[in-house]
């Protein structure tokens, strides 16, 4: 996997070659280099409602990404970045993925101001090569978000994301039912708010509600098996672990604190509390912390 | 009788320097450490002042994105230009009482300056970078000083009158005018005067990077 990530190494580098050939070529670009790094915490990586089936771990993360910014005008500005993540687990290295991407950000200000609402428009688009087969593929999002700020210490936004993800592999256990488990679509709304307690301390919260496939990984199961509608093997968390995709609806609430350690880096500390209630009645949490290292260039 | 009339000049010059006075200011904050970028204003309590008829052009640098410097004092009736010397346009205004103006997206050097012919303190903001924000402190009075990294400030060549002096701060949790003193700088030399001021949260849009580690497993 990692080899396949390397020969694709040159692709992402000539994007962003591009992109800061672009921005060099012009006297409205800013270039930038976003950087984090950190620990990721999940206590049910499987997805599971059966507590003999569930599984946790670590994992170490890393992504950067370097944009360049064209300012359209006074109120409106594009941002091209390129970005690399990688995600490497403890036990379950099935799921180490190597991510290599693109996304497309526009912003566009309702007048001049501090506080005049806003609305981002983003494209993303980005290649995974996991460990596991099952979960390789192409993933592209879209998202739209509205928001105002309130004063420079507050600001809150909706928004609404649409993504699908793209199963390269089809490795079907079931004759006629698809293997195809990480082909997924999903629509989500979210609600979020920011606050900045002091000069360096910034706090966040966001509810998020999606709805469409998800994917859960079990041993052997009826109950999932007659509402799924792909599956296969999925031997990241054993032998006799299969990965059933369903359609079912996921809550997120996230809340954030962000300490910045100067006006370019900061440490990070995210919690991420989610239940999905999937058809046929099945029902999974799971928690998700995140700590990270944030540097800006 | 041409050298005679330039020793009377340098008599009189020297006479002039002889009366002139200085206000040395210190400020610190409540834990006592220097404040910098507190603009010192002292108007005579008695007479008007006579503003110079063209004052002297300021400059409001922008530089890495930030204004350069943060809090500029000038005399009112002065023209400030606002150079970008960033890779990035911006789009700097001001939405304060004291003066509203909106330099429409730029880079370089605009051509035009902006004339502060109003009294008081104008925020400056950029319609791009939202973390950005600077002050011009608009003084109705020709005496005043800006504070260094130390916390003082020297306001010179002052007339030998008794002086209203007042400070202001971007943090300032108080009136302006609440911080008032009456100095007597009738005789010449230097009158010290010295404040503490209780400094507030500054009103500015962090800028540091942060992360959302949205797993996307």
């Amino acid at each position: 996997m990692y080899l396949t990530a390397l020969r694709r190494a040159p692709a992402i580098l000539a994007g962003s070659a591009l992109v800061f050939l672009c921005a060099s070529g012009g006297a409205a670009t800013a270039l930038a280099l976003d950087v984090d790094a950190g620990f990721l915490y999940d206590d049910n990586l499987t997805r599971a409602y059966a507590p003999a089936d569930i599984r946790a771990d670590a994992a170490v993360t890393m992504d950067a990404a370097t944009a360049a910014s064209w300012v359209l005008s006074g109120s409106d500005w594009l941002t091209l970045s390129a970005e690399a993540r990688g995600e490497f687990y403890n036990r379950f290295t099935g799921l180490d993925v190597i991510g290599l991407g693109a996304t497309a950000t526009y912003k566009h200000k309702f007048g001049v101001g501090l506080e005049v609402p806003y609305l981002v428009l983003a494209a993303n688009g980005s290649n995974d090569d996991y460990h596991s087969r099952i979960r390789d593929g192409p993933r592209f999002e879209l998202r739209a978000e509205l928001g105002k700020r309130f004063s420079s210490q507050f600001d809150a936004a909706f928004g609404a994301r649409y993504e699908r993800r793209y199963g390269r592999n089809d490795e079907p256990v079931v004759p006629g039912v698809s293997g195809r488990v990480f082909a997924l679509r999903g629509r989500s709304v979210y609600v979020r708010g920011g606050y900045d307690v002091d000069d360096r301390l910034h706090v966040g919260a966001e509810l998020e509600v999606r709805r469409g496939d998800v994917v859960a990984s079990t041993r052997p199961d009826f109950d999932i098996f007659v509402v799924s509608d792909a599956i296969a093997a999925d031997p990241t968390f054993g032998p006799d672990f299969f990965a059933y995709r369903l359609p079912g609806t996921t809550d997120t609430a996230r809340i954030n604190g962000s300490f910045a350690l100067d006006d370019r880096s900061s440490l990070n500390l995210v919690y991420a509390d989610e239940r999905t209630d999937a058809s046929g009645g099945i029902s999974y949490r799971s928690h998700r912390v995140n700590l990270l290292y944030a540097w800006s260039y | 009788m041409r050298p005679l009339i330039a020793a009377f000049a340098l008599l009189l010059a020297a006479a002039a320097h002889a009366q002139t006075s200085e206000i040395s200011a210190r400020i610190v904050d409540d834990e006592g450490r220097p404040v910098a970028d507190a603009v010192v204003v002292a108007v005579p309590t008695e007479g008007g002042v006579r503003v110079p008829a063209r004052p002297r052009e300021g400059m409001v640098d922008q530089v890495n994105q930030e204004f350069t410097p943060k809090v500029t004092a000038i005399v009112v009736g002065t023209a400030v230009r606002f150079p970008n010397h960033d890779n990035i346009r911006h789009q700097v205004y001001s939405f304060s009482p004291a003066k509203r103006f909106e330099l429409p997206l730029y880079a370089g050097v605009p051509a035009e300056a902006v004339v502060f012919d109003k009294p008081g303190v104008v925020v400056l903001g950029c319609n791009i970078h939202d973390w950005m924000i600077g002050y011009v402190y608009v003084s109705e009075s020709p005496y005043f000083a800006k504070t260094g990294s130390d916390g003082t400030a020297l306001i010179a060549d002052l007339p030998p009158r008794v002086y209203a002096v007042r400070v202001w701060h971007p943090q300032l949790d108080a009136s302006e005018e609440s911080t008032r003193k009456t100095i007597d700088a009738t005789r010449p030399g230097p009158a010290s005067v010295a404040w503490t001021l209780h400094l507030k949260r500054e009103p500015k849009v962090r800028r540091a990077p942060a992360a959302d580690g949205r797993g996307r497993y």
